[in-house]
């Protein structure tokens, strides 16, 4: 009995904040009741007794991917009220399609019907484990790891598309270069010089980079010159 | 069966499921401008078939529906990841996230 | 557990992370140096495919007979092609990057392993890896509004297909409490009635693959993504990820639901005939040639699920010739629209390609090939194609699928003809700048295998022979 209502709390709970995710205005409450739809689907899980996965899914889920798209919603300075344009429109026509297809749904699986010979086909069972993450554990690592690779791949391959699309690498960007910057010695860029009293700088070639390995990147030195320089004339 | 599902039964978990991926698919078609909350919709939809999964898993006693899950959620996550570099491209460009359906709707 | 069924994926995967880390490492450009490896990987996987032993394997997670074989080296063959076209086009843009060839391998990674699924999990898991780095591929060049464009849809509704085909394979799981394929099957043999709850989740599944093939009524991205993406990535969207589509098409079908055919057979003619009469007729105002090939796509995948609407082991193979014919057009034409440049500068109507006959008669040539085997005429490839389909169709009792597969041949055509008019009939304006040698050698390649199929004839039908005969045991 209890069970039951935990498990119609959990489930009204998580539909209503569905409802929420698809019509809320400001897409950061968006964001935020699908954080508490996970919440709660975890708590669907839990009752079905697949407690990894409840863990797995507050912590990647809405550790992760729904942190990710609070971040994008932040980082994008977008207008969302122009993009509820026609929402309207579409509403009537959107709600009758879904409802009949609700009703279609909930009637097949209010009448759910297994295949009779559900007991001899093969099952993925671990009869010896303690607990369902151990269970988990045994089959992830032995019988499906070659699914489990395949899903590293997948990892790799969203990795490498959010870094080939997204990183920009600007040459003009200033850097760190660890090597350079240990192998600088004074002598490279530093040049003691003994003026005369009176004398000025500009008249000995103004302020100078020696000619060493810094002076290399023929951009940078005639800003640094100042003797070139036209408005230090005179 | 394990327990904890043997008192609520199949049906009840693949209602909710139904009614999440219902309100997925509704969502898409209601906020088609916004891409971010129709990526939002696109995760509902993926948690009603992990939710069916589980279900499934647990009252056939086969673990198999879990380890699906498992794999579900990490490609799930791969894809939000993408979609998001996408959207940032998208906005970068165009200064907007807003998709024309016009041209969607021509062919 | 025979580790080695698996080896040519094991291999490519391991060739691309090795690519991948010399890349990263890599102080000059080496895009150039990365795709010919890739290209090399490419060519290794293909032979290694060729030695791979049978068997099911990987705890009835993977298969490898002479279906996966067959699909395996079209998608390879379709990747390979891709990539040439890439690298001259990548550069001239000035969008190459080493990630290109990377990412252009882990997504025939997952065409690989989606053609050996022998579970619904593998079929999942492959697709995706196959889509996600395609949507990546489609927003390639960042920096131009039409290809993050093509990206973002491309995305949006691939995922709502993949959506859908997890919800459908939960409700698959839910009726026999397995997802592997000989499980599947013994259980729907074993059920006198199907339950409405599995009708659902089969349809769920036929819908998202629907979507990867681009048929009617799931074809709404097509046409934008196709113009939008760079020239190449459109290339091989339509050829390995179509192909292996079909496979899973195939083997889900004839295998696990083979006993069901009558629930979803209806289903498949529908969206056939609905392809090719849509594929043909949305054709005739288009004045893009990314987009006419499009739609061309659509009907093509009309006529390829004509096969399968059959049910039948002729079919199946009709089914697969097809898909092989359509490869090798299709990249083949595709390298005619990498070649059409101007000053510089990618053109894309057709109305550009007028003159071609004087400017460059081998590429006009070239592209006659293709146009006239889209249409069917003999002795060209694509004859022998429909040839096969058609006949299938007949032989299983659905003459209403091929005389609407005839009309729509009819219809296209017109289209068709209409790009070979432009070519030598239309007063030329400026010639097309020189293509690179890559480009050409793909386009006379491709052309000459168009062309000269009835030679090829012989070995593809048998392997084609093969692989169906694999499906149905």
């Amino acid at each position: 009995m209890i069970t039951q209502i935990v498990f119609w709390f959990f489930a009204v709970v998580l539909i209503g904040s569905a409802v929420m995710v698809v019509s809320a205005r400001n897409p950061v409450h968006s964001v935020l009741f699908l954080i508490l739809a996970f919440f709660n689907a975890a708590g669907l899980f839990l009752i079905a007794g697949a407690e990894f996965l409840a863990m797995i899914l507050v912590i990647a889920y809405v550790g992760a991917v729904a942190v990710l798209f609070l971040f994008v919603v932040m980082m994008l300075d977008v207008n969302f009220s122009q993009l509820r344009e026609g929402l309207q429109r579409y509403f009537p026509v959107g709600a009758a399609v879904g409802l009949v297809l609700f009703v279609e749904l909930a009637l097949s699986a209010s009448a759910w019907r297994i295949a009779p010979n559900v007991r001899d086909l093969p099952h993925a069972r671990v009869p010896g484990a303690s607990s369902n993450t151990e269970a988990l554990g045994e089959l992830i690592y032995t019988h499906y790891v070659f699914l489990f690779q395949a899903c590293g791949l997948v990892l790799l391959v969203a990795m490498i598309g959010a870094i080939v699309l997204t990183l920009r690498d600007r040459p003009s960007a200033k850097r760190q270069d660890v090597a350079v910057q240990h192998a600088r010695v004074p002598a490279d860029t530093l040049q003691m010089m003994t003026l005369g009293l009176g004398e000025s700088t500009t008249g000995n070639g103004g302020f100078r980079r020696p000619i060493g390995k810094s002076a290399e990147k023929p951009v940078s030195r005639p800003a640094l010159v100042i003797e070139n320089s036209p408005d230090r004339e005179g | 069966m394990l327990p904890g599902i043997a008192n609520v039964g199949l049906g009840p978990y693949l209602t909710v499921s139904a009614a999440l991926l219902v309100l997925g698919v509704f969502g898409i078609f209601l906020n088609r401008k916004n891409v971010i909350t129709i990526m939002m919709s696109i995760e509902l939809i993926l948690l009603a078939g992990e939710i069916n999964l589980v279900a499934f898993s647990s009252a056939l006693g086969d673990l198999s529906g879990q380890v699906f899950t498992l794999f579900v959620l990490t490609v799930a996550a791969a894809e939000a990841a993408i979609g998001l570099a996408i959207v940032t491209v998208y906005f970068r460009n165009r200064g907007s996230i807003q998709v024309e359906d016009v041209t969607l709707m021509k062919g | 557990m025979n580790w080695t069924l698996a080896l040519p994926e094991i291999v490519l995967s391991v060739s691309g992370l090795a690519i991948l880390v010399f890349g990263v490492l890599q102080r000059r450009d080496p895009t150039q140096v990365c795709s010919l490896l890739t290209l090399a990987a490419f060519v290794l996987t293909g032979v290694l495919v060729l030695l791979a032993p049978d068997g099911i394997g990987y705890n009835s997670v993977f298969v490898g007979d002479d279906f996966a074989r067959y699909m395996k080296i079209l998608s390879l063959a379709g990747a390979a092609l891709s990539l040439i076209l890439s690298m001259d086009y990548n550069r001239r843009e000035g969008i190459g990057r080493f990630e290109f060839p990377v990412l252009l391998l882990f997504s025939t990674v997952g065409t690989m392993v989606m053609a050996s699924s022998e579970n619904l999990m593998t079929l999942y898991i492959g697709l995706e890896l196959q889509s996600l780095a395609i949507y990546i591929l489609c927003a390639f060049d960042r920096d131009r509004l039409g290809s993050a464009e093509a990206g973002l849809k491309y995305f949006v509704l691939g995922s709502l297909a993949s959506g859908l085909l997890l919800y459908g394979v939960s409700l698959v799981f839910g009726f026999a409490g397995t997802m592997e394929y000989r499980g599947l099957q013994a259980a729907l043999s074993a059920s006198a009635e199907i339950p409405t709850g599995l009708v659902i989740g089969i349809v769920f599944i036929i819908v998202g693959l629907a979507f990867k093939v681009s048929a009617v009524p799931f074809h709404m991205w097509t046409p934008d993504v196709y113009q939008g993406a760079p020239p190449p990535v459109t290339s091989f969207m339509a050829g390995a990820p179509k192909i292996a589509a079909f496979a899973l098409l195939l083997r889900v079908m004839a295998g696990p639901f083979g006993t069901a055919s009558h629930q979803w057979q209806l289903l498949i003619e529908l969206i056939s005939m609905a392809s090719m009469l849509f594929g043909a007729l949305a054709a005739i105002p288009q004045t893009s040639i990314k987009r006419l090939m499009a739609y061309s796509s659509i009907g093509h995948m009309g006529y390829a699920l004509m096969g399968l609407a059959a049910a039948t082991p002729a079919g199946m193979r009709g089914t697969l010739i097809y898909l092989a014919v359509y490869l090798f057009m299709n990249a083949g034409t595709f390298a005619v629209i990498v070649a059409m440049r101007r000053r510089g500068r990618p053109v894309e109507r057709i109305a550009d390609l007028a003159g071609l006959g004087r400017t460059d008669p081998g590429l006009a040539l070239a592209m006659a090939i293709f146009m006239f085997s889209m249409i069917g005429v003999p002795p060209l490839s694509g004859f022998f194609g429909k040839l096969l389909v058609f006949s299938a169709a007949l032989q299983a009792g659905l003459p209403v699928l091929v005389v609407v597969g005839i009309v729509s041949s009819v219809i296209g055509a017109y289209y068709y003809l209409r790009v070979v008019k432009v070519m030598y009939f239309d007063v030329a304006t400026a010639a097309f700048d020189r293509p690179a040698a890559s480009v050409s050698l793909v386009s006379a390649g491709m052309g000459l295998v168009t062309g000269l199929f009835i030679l090829l004839l012989g070995p593809v039908s048998s392997a084609a022979q093969a692989a169906a005969a694999v499906l149905f045991r």
